[in-house]
């Protein structure tokens, strides 16, 4: 076999292994979207079992991680790949972190909403809640759909979107605190709604995360902790 | 013929003006010089490609350019014909309310419609050529793709959709091709849903009347007074009373096992131990044979739920004693099978025939009307069993013949089976 034909087949195997490691990402992705979809109906619908049983599921994202994470350290000492090729992989193991904290997070509000089931519901029916959760969980779906398109600008308003679930965090804890002062007996019901919001809001930041790593990704520059202005001007400026 | 035509000229002109090779040098040179000129036009034409109309000219090269001129209309007939059809087949699918996407060995995806980027959030032209795997992530979908058997299809939310069900299948077509379709089943997801709801609040509504009623027909068999002419009626009321409360026991178990997550917890069971308890029970059940043995293979756990392994455990169980006479024999066998394990049943009972196999599991199918209503089952329990099973990955199969006994056997796959006890 001539060196050309050989030299092809090789980077064609390792186009193939750099998309099914990202193929798996994705599914990854795909697993702790469907964690968080559940946590909140177990929140909203007060389904206790629901809540319980996304802690059951949270060692598959767990294995899965473990298995992208070696499957990215055997191409890096295989394959030692360059360029756009190296930023996958960096990108990656990055993505696939903060994807797995994600799912802690979903357990954590499966824990509160199964301990919230058994409770009394408050009039608003945690509609708060379930907005700021719809929200961040659109937020997630669109920072996957960036990576998958590897679509900079797409990433960008995304990571804007952060601030806005940011101000939704704010309004919602500002408004718990003055339950609490009407009514000492909601504190600790109140406290276990604070504490699932917060975990959605970090949600948020991690979906934030990956964007940022898909601007790395597609533009090559890193844009983590530099601002909306900068990153804007990184992505939008340089088409 | 004009070659001929130029040589005589020629060969008059060598003979008129002597010179014979010069002038027949020069009607070669302007012959070929001819020929030249007109490979050149030729080679133009085919080169612009644009024009249509091809250079005219004499003789041969005539001929030549008319069988282009013939041959090009007719191409350009056939592409426009071609186009058409491409064209009309291209909007029909477009038009389609089932989303349609066209995808390779690989799962990229080649083509797709309208409705497919309404649906599932596809976008035209860019999203060819990426992996429909990235951009639907569902895990059931993922898991789909990635066991490969498609003949059923699956149940997603819609990805680009807020609140639509779609109902995705894969057929394979031509070499290493597939068309993905995707149906919007949101109606037919919500009726399930009401049908669902519906069951599960109508045998939770009627379980409180029932225990109204069974409280005071205990205080009425406890009186001496009704004792003469009340005594049967009163008995037959009692034994209904429990056949009915028999029945919405298992509704509410049928519904809470369809409205639970998808997947049973991973909880260790001791099958063995449990096996031994349902036999000790078949014995105080009051019918069926004596003989009821348990043969166990392997000392093999399973991983999932206990209570509801024993449901569907002892429902096997007491049916084969409800079809089997008393001088019968019952069997229940677990066993290793290659990587998992299998669980059997097998009776010396009445079997059934083959063409009720396959409706076994629905509920409230009876085998045998006259039959079953003094047996005392509630026409549930198979399909107890079948969605324990399922949410254990397991399978269920059957095999009966008439008068010579049944054997039922669930097959567990080697993710829910365990060596020894694991400390969960």
């Amino acid at each position: 076999m001539d060196k050309l034909n050989l030299t092809h087949h090789i980077s064609q195997k390792f186009n193939e292994e750099l998309e099914d490691v990202r193929n798996r990402v994705l599914a990854m992705g795909g697993l702790v979207e469907q964690q968080i979809v559940d946590a909140l109906r177990a929140l909203t619908e007060g389904d206790s079992e629901l809540g319980r049983a996304i802690e059951q599921h949270d060692y598959k994202v767990n294995q899965m991680e473990v298995a992208i994470d070696e499957e990215c350290s055997r191409i890096l000492a295989r394959r030692q790949p360059a360029a756009s090729d190296l930023r996958l992989i960096l990108a990656i193991i990055k993505t696939i972190t903060d994807l797995e904290r994600i799912g802690d997070e979903a357990e954590k509000i499966g824990r509160f909403a199964a301990r919230l089931a058994e409770q009394e519901r408050p009039n608003t029916n945690y509609r708060e809640i379930e907005h700021l959760g719809n929200h961040v969980r659109t937020m997630l779906h669109d920072a996957l759909d960036a990576f998958a398109r590897l679509d900079a600008e797409a990433a960008v308003r995304v990571a804007k979107e952060d601030e806005r679930v940011d101000g939704e965090y704010d309004a919602l804890s500002r408004q718990s605190i003055t339950f609490m002062m009407e009514d000492p007996r909601t504190i600790r019901r109140v406290l276990d709604v604070m504490w699932s919001a917060r975990a959605l809001e970090r949600i948020g930041d991690h979906a934030k995360n990956i964007c940022e790593y898909v601007i790395y990704l597609v533009r090559g520059k890193d844009v983590r902790h530099s601002g909306f202005e900068a990153m804007e001007r990184e992505v939008l400026e340089r088409p | 013929m004009s070659f001929l035509f130029l040589l005589l000229l020629a060969v008059i002109g060598g003979l008129v003006y002597r010179h014979t090779f010069a002038w027949l040098f020069l009607s070669a040179g302007v012959y070929l010089f001819w020929h030249l000129i007109n490979l050149y036009r030729l080679d133009n034409w085919l080169r612009r490609g644009r024009q249509f109309a091809t250079p005219s000219s004499l003789g041969v090269w005539g001929e030549i350019f008319n069988h282009f001129y013939r041959l090009r209309r007719r191409d350009r007939e056939r592409k426009r014909r071609i186009a058409y059809l491409l064209r009309e087949f291209r909007n029909s699918t477009s038009a389609m309310p089932d989303a349609v996407v066209v995808v390779d060995a690989l799962w990229e995806i080649i083509w797709f419609n309208d409705a497919a980027s309404r649906l599932l959030g596809l976008r035209p032209g860019s999203d060819l050529g990426r992996r429909i795997g990235n951009l639907i992530r569902h895990p059931d979908f993922v898991g789909y793709l990635r066991h490969g058997d498609f003949e059923e299809p699956v149940n997603i939310p819609a990805p680009a959709a807020p609140g639509v069900h779609i109902a995705l299948s894969i057929v394979p077509y031509g070499s290493d091709q597939r068309l993905l379709l995707a149906r919007d089943v949101t109606r037919l997801h919500r009726l399930e849903e009401m049908r669902r709801d519906f069951v599960a609040n109508a045998s939770h509504e009627l379980r409180s009347p029932l225990t109204v009623v069974s409280g005071y027909l205990d205080a009425m068999r406890a009186d001496a007074r009704l004792e003469g002419d009340w005594g049967a009626p009163l008995a037959e009321m009692e034994h209904q009373m429990l056949r009915m409360s028999a029945i919405i026991k298992d509704l509410l178990e049928l519904s809470r096992l369809e409205t639970e997550a998808r997947e049973a917890p991973f909880a260790p069971v001791d099958v063995p131990a449990l096996l031994q308890r349902v036999q000790r029970e078949s014995q105080a059940l009051g019918y069926g044979p004596r003989d009821v043995s348990v043969q166990i293979g392997e000392p093999l756990w399973i991983l999932g739920a206990e209570s509801e392994l024993y449901s569907a455990f002892s429902n096997l169980v007491f049916n084969a004693m409800r079809y089997t006479p008393d001088s019968g024999k019952v069997l229940i066998r677990w066993a290793a099978n290659g990587e998992g394990a299998t669980l059997s049943v097998s009776d010396t009972g009445v079997g059934i025939a083959s063409e009720h196999l396959p409706r076994l599991t629905e509920r409230f199918y009876r085998v045998d009307r006259s039959r079953n209503r003094d047996s005392g089952g509630t026409g549930l329990g198979l399909a107890i069993v079948k969605h324990v099973l399922q949410r254990h990955a397991a399978e269920l199969d059957v095999e009966s013949e008439p008068g010579k006994g049944s054997t039922f056997t669930c097959s567990f796959p080697v993710e829910r089976v365990t060596r020894e006890a694991r400390i969960a």
